[in-house]
């Protein structure tokens, strides 16, 4: 467990000292409060347009955080850093596991950053406390995190390094989009998870609440799936050669 | 009683399969052994198979066929590593982290405990010369800091190996006398040392032990001295010596003059040469002074490798 933490903690004081991180999170501020210009075109719904906007942005930046587990992986099997890694004595899940939490971590961050300026930004344009529905979808997206890095990992160790991030953002998209594609049951909580469930915007702008019950059950949902996923990496990533 | 190994390869052999591509053989039956203790020196041109046979030895890359075993160990065994010191031939390292953050991480994952952490990195930071940058950010660091990054987390964990690929590469001379000390130091303390080269001259200086590799197949391997045999005589003439110089000089097959007047002559190993020396020496006793001229490694190298034969 020690190596593992090691791996993560390694990952993201790596990534989290990127200005670039910071950059991103500002320019989403930006783009949240931007919303509030809206209060003509949107008749008057520009208070549920930001609380849309800003479930709408902080999913896309931590699809972002995520994708860029795609571009790590490879580079630091290329570069020559894993291998100083994988010299040590830690198992190849190990580091897997550790790549992917310290992720997971550095998206969770970064999704709560976003949350919590979007709620300054409710707060203060509209002089009232957030609703329950949108802390839950802020929560529900950075859970979704799970999965997401989960998907990065296995397709970041399974795919050539151009291919890999491509594919992960199609099955990504693929997967937030069940509604549309609904009539392909067996596909979404097999292969492609059902990240849907981590989705309740249409009523959170109404601040209509799910239960906490279920939130937790679709965190667990969401380790499961994370678990299938990073074991079938590792899998793949045990009999592969590093360079 | 057979000699304690470190490293011990049976047939070893990598094949590269490719899409379309014909196979690629990075290694052929490798069979080595290296003594406990020694300073092994794994030699060979460009795409050899030196790189390739480390990586297995570290379990990167995993063999078509053979085995290989480390310290007693399969290679493939994840705890043996926690026992060896592995520096790869082009070091890279998380570059946000500073030197110390980064050989902390190295030093959790080697299971060092927390309350000698601090102390061993202090430590090995001062063996590489790198204290002063211990707050640095990786990337900030050239090519030879960088190197001696990747020698600290190798010793950090004071391993009974040390498996090295192209450790001399990217370090100025003195770097490379300062490693070479910190090589034999290492030996000292009892740590057998494994190493991949091209600076033959470093090899001749600090290795016991040498194998040569090409195109993926063992060409010789054994004692350096045992290897570099005698391939002829050279005799000193004392300065102011004009005489027994003149007596020499014609049949000699090459001339030297050295800084403080002395001549150094060779000769090839034929018996009228032995029998011309002989006189000389008699008629000259003072002024010559005879012993066997051994081949360079560099010299011997090229001979393997241009297969006049292998040993």
């Amino acid at each position: 467990m020690n190596e593992i933490i090691a791996i993560a903690g390694s990952t993201w004081k790596n990534v989290l000292r990127l200005k670039v991180v910071y950059f991103l999170v500002f320019c989403v501020w930006v783009l949240i409060a931007s919303a509030l210009n809206y209060d003509v075109l949107s008749l008057g719904l520009h208070k549920e347009l930001l609380v849309d906007a800003s479930l709408f942005l902080n999913t896309i930046t931590g699809v972002l955080v995520i994708i860029s587990l795609t571009f790590e992986i490879p580079k630091e099997l290329k570069e020559g850093v894993a291998s100083t890694m994988l010299s040590k004595p830690l198992g190849r899940t190990n580091y897997l596991i550790g790549k992917m939490i310290g992720y997971i971590v550095i998206g969770a961050i970064v999704c709560a950053l976003v949350a919590i300026g979007s709620f300054l930004i409710f707060n203060v344009s509209f002089s009232e406390p957030i609703g329950v529905a949108m802390l839950q979808n802020h929560i529900l997206i950075i859970l979704s995190l799970i999965p997401m890095a989960a998907i990065a990992v296995l397709f970041s160790i399974a795919l050539p390094e151009i291919i890999a991030p491509i594919v992960t953002v199609l099955v990504i998209w693929f997967a937030h989009s069940t509604s549309m594609l609904s009539n392909l049951p067996i596909i979404y909580g097999g292969i492609i998870p059902d990240l849907e469930l981590f989705n309740f915007k249409s009523e959170a702008v109404y601040n209509n609440a799910v239960s906490w019950r279920y939130v937790v059950m679709v965190a667990l949902w969401g380790i499961c799936y994370a678990i299938f996923a990073s074991s079938l990496a590792s899998l793949i990533f045990s009999r592969k050669d590093i360079k | 009683m057979g000699m304690e190994a470190v490293i011990k390869t049976n047939n070893l052999s990598k094949v590269y399969k490719r899409l379309f591509k014909p196979k690629t053989h990075a290694l052929d039956s490798l069979t080595i052994t290296v003594p406990k203790g020694s300073v092994y020196g794994f030699l060979g041109p460009n795409g050899a198979g030196k790189t390739t046979t480390i990586k297995i030895l570290m379990d990167l890359i995993k063999a078509s066929s053979g085995s290989a075993t480390v310290l007693g160990r399969p290679s493939y065994d994840v705890e043996v590593k926690g026992l060896i010191g592995f520096l790869p031939d082009s070091p890279a390292f998380s570059p946000q982290l500073t030197a110390f953050e980064f050989l902390n991480i190295c030093a959790k994952l080697l299971k060092i405990p927390s309350d000698l952490r601090v102390n061993r990195i202090e430590t090995v930071l001062e063996t590489v010369k790198m204290s002063r940058h211990s707050r640095d950010k990786i990337g900030s660091f050239s090519r030879g800091m960088l190197q001696r990054i990747g020698v600290a987390q190798a010793i950090l964990n004071e391993p009974k190996l040390l498996i090295l690929d192209e450790p001399l590469l990217g370090l100025d001379p003195y770097g490379r006398q300062e490693f070479k000390q910190i090589i034999l130091g290492e030996q000292a303390k009892g740590t057998s040392v494994f190493f991949s080269s091209h600076i033959l001259s470093d090899v001749e200086e600090i290795c016991d032990h040498i194998a040569i590799l090409d195109k993926g197949k063992m060409l010789c391997a054994g004692r350096i001295d045992e290897l570099l045999t005698a391939s002829g005589t050279k005799a000193i003439i004392a300065p102011e010596n004009d005489e027994a110089l003149k007596e020499l000089v014609t049949i000699a097959i090459a001339t030297s003059r050295r800084d403080d007047g002395s001549w150094v002559l060779t000769f090839d190993n034929s018996n009228e040469i032995k029998i011309k020396l002989e006189d000389a020496t008699k008629k000259f006793p003072q002024a010559i002074e005879i012993s066997a001229s051994h081949e360079k490694l560099e010299e011997f190298f090229f001979r393997i490798i241009k297969g006049d034969g292998a040993v």
